[in-house]
């Protein structure tokens, strides 16, 4: 299979059309699950998507190592490249990496003001300039709005397109008007597309509760147990 | 597990514990202590022999030479064949001092040992057990000793046994020098201590590697990184007082092909006597792992037996050195599948001639490209200087993998060519103050 086949039959283009006039330029998701579900894994995917259509992905991971989200990337590339019988993945592997970049911080030394110091330093000596960036382990439980706010004017001031992973509770069962569970249930305003992954006997789905853009709310997809790849339900 | 949950783990128990927890790699006793002050050093030592592995729970193997390199279970017993290895060298002031391990069997001085790589028999004069810089004399190492010997020649990695078996220990992974320098002695002088220092490094140190090359007629010295052969050359100077002059290290290039490409070339020649004649006809194609690889998928005779061995020699000539930029050729698998022949003309000079032009002629086509080594370069520094720092691992045609954040520490992971790395050091103190370390690997 060739790259744009690959790309043409991702499930997630359901998120993601191709026709560009409907992609907002800097749309904010959210991805929720309890532990081990696979946020991580859709995160990448999402990532991955990006850098197959040429977009830059910053991979911005709180709490987890440089070699942990680096192994991420691989396994998914190497399911990829397997399941689809991609050409030249070697080849392909390496200009997709280019389009990453991984930046991993310790939970206490994750702040807004760093990662944009970090950003604007890859930016101006113009080294790096995401056009997406996944954020994964951003602790929304101890974030209030105005943080969460100012994450997303950032983002929308770098004109970047960002997803968040956020881990909820079993035993929270607070939710907001729009049925965006805790911790997130103060913030789903500031969210364009809330994605929420439920356990099913044999797979787990991805719900797609909200999505302002492209009229992809409502819709379901689902996720492989043993591979953590999406498909269509 | 019962006995935690009755209450009643004897110390036994717990020691038990620990030592399989320790030997199947999931647990890491850690010990505190000052060698300096001498405390905790012994309960660390009692450790080493309670907890680590002894040596008759690891299985050493070693190469039967004897039956097609086959493996061949090592046991630490002392009345068995002796199979030792050398693992370092040190030059003394008595000669070579050399250090082994024993790992079946039993050494004795006056004994008649055999070094597997050559097959040279040597006798052991001395034998001591060194104790940091002091040496006792003994009369016999078994198995499982670490132990040295004084005047035996060889190298580190050769493995010494007893006359009647011929084994060698798996040999120690040994990595291709990524740089190289081009070294010249100042006068004669230097010339003579120059050739008896690399001499000595070469036997030391597997890694470190020499050799003048014939076209320049410099003397080129390879190794695994800048430091690495400038700590070399100031040992040249200090121990050896051999001065040299240093010139631009040169990296190891290397060629390949990125298609698949045919090739059909006839080699004819005819100037009175006996001619040449031999046609090769196949193709080369792009290979992920290894560095060359013949196929023959001659069929009926096309090209007759003796000559085919001709064919693969005449490719592996033309791998040496590639027409992009004079470098090794790698990653090539090469298959003749057809050719011709001549009843007279034909002769193994023939058929490698015809393919070293099969080779040329297939290797245009083939879409050659020349790589570079890139290195995985890790710096570490405040987290102040981080954009300095990736500025500049930019500038050197870097691609920038990763960062890692902690409190104010961040450490940069690149991807750079090694070419554009030579002096970085420099170039790194000077941009944060000295406060930033660079590895690469």
């Amino acid at each position: 299979m060739q790259k744009e086949d690959l790309i043409k039959k991702n499930p997630l283009r359901v998120l993601n059309p191709l026709s560009p006039e409907s992609l907002p330029d800097h749309r904010m998701g959210l991805i929720m699950a309890r532990a081990g579900l696979g946020k991580t894994a859709i995160l990448v995917q999402i990532a991955m998507d990006s850098m197959l259509r040429d977009q830059k992905v910053l991979h911005v991971s709180i709490g987890e190592g440089l070699e942990k989200a680096k192994a991420w990337y691989e396994d998914i590339f190497k399911y990829i490249a397997g399941g689809f019988q991609l050409e030249n993945a070697a080849g392909i592997e390496d200009e997709l990496m280019r389009n990453r970049m991984i930046m991993t911080f310790k939970e206490s030394a994750f702040s807004r003001p760093k990662l944009e110091e970090r950003l604007n330093d890859l930016v101006y000596q113009n080294i790096f300039r995401p056009d997406i960036v996944v954020v994964d382990g951003y602790d929304f439980a101890e974030a209030d709005y105005d943080s969460v706010m100012d994450l997303k004017e950032m983002t929308a001031a770098m004109n970047v397109q960002a997803w968040f992973s956020s881990l909820r509770h079993r035993d929270d069962n607070r939710k907001s008007a729009a049925g965006v569970p805790a911790p997130c249930h103060e913030v789903d305003g500031l969210f364009d597309t809330v994605i929420i992954l439920q356990p099913e006997k044999e797979s787990i789905l991805l719900n797609i509760i909200k999505d302002e853009y492209d009229g992809a709310a409502g819709k379901i997809l689902n996720l492989d147990p043993s591979t953590m790849m999406v498909k269509e339900a | 597990m019962e006995a935690i949950l009755e209450g009643t783990p004897t110390e036994e128990m717990i020691r038990k514990a620990v030592r399989t927890g320790t030997l199947s790699l999931e647990l890491v006793p850690v010990f505190m202590g000052s060698a300096y002050k001498n405390k905790g050093v012994q309960p660390m030592l009692d450790a080493v022999t309670e907890y680590l592995p002894d040596p008759k729970d690891i299985k050493n193997t070693a190469l039967d030479l004897s039956n097609a390199e086959k493996e061949f279970v090592l046991t630490p017993d002392p009345g068995a064949p002796l199979t030792s290895l050398a693992f370092k060298l040190e030059d003394g002031r008595y000669g070579q001092l050399t250090y082994i391990r024993i790992y079946q069997g039993t050494m004795k001085k006056g004994d008649t040992i055999v070094n597997s790589r050559d097959g040279k028999k040597v006798k052991v004069g001395r034998l001591v057990r060194m104790h940091s810089d002091e040496m006792e004399d003994i009369e016999e190492a078994a198995a499982g000793d670490i132990v040295a010997l004084f005047g035996i020649d060889c190298a580190s990695g050769d493995t010494f046994t007893s006359p009647d078996i011929s084994v060698s220990m798996s040999s120690m992974h040994v990595p291709e020098p990524v740089i190289s320098l081009a070294i010249l002695p100042v006068d004669n002088k230097a010339q003579v201590n120059m050739s008896k220092a690399l001499n000595r490094f070469t036997k030391e140190d597997p890694t470190f590697r020499t050799y003048v090359d014939h076209e320049t007629n410099e003397t080129i010295i390879s190794g695994m990184g800048e430091l690495h052969l400038e700590v070399y050359v100031e040992r040249m100077k200090r121990e050896y007082k051999a001065e040299v002059q240093v010139g631009q290290p040169q990296v190891a290039y290397r060629e390949t092909i990125t298609q698949r490409a045919d090739f059909n070339y006839t080699h004819k020649k005819q100037t009175g006597g006996s001619g040449q004649f031999g046609r090769v006809a196949g193709y080369m194609e792009p290979m992920d792992e290894g560095e060359y690889e013949f196929v023959d998928q001659i069929v009926g005779g096309a090209i007759p037996r003796e000559f085919i061995s001709s064919c693969d020699k005449g490719f592996q000539k033309s791998l040496a050195k590639g027409t992009l930029a004079g470098a090794p050729i790698t990653g090539v698998r090469v298959a003749i599948n057809d050719g011709a022949s001549h009843a007279v003309d034909s002769s193994d000079v023939a058929f490698q001639l015809a393919a070293v032009g099969a080779f040329k002629e297939g290797y245009h086509k083939a879409a050659p490209v020349i790589l570079e080594p890139i290195m995985k370069v890790a710096v570490e520094g405040p987290s102040e200087f981080q954009g300095a720092v990736m500025g500049s691992l930019n500038q050197r045609r870097g691609i920038i993998v990763g960062t890692v954040e902690e409190a104010n520490y961040t450490s940069v992971e690149a991807e750079v060519p090694l070419s554009e790395m030579f002096g970085y050091s420099t170039v790194l103190r000077s941009l944060t103050q000295g406060k930033a370390e660079f590895t690469m690997e």
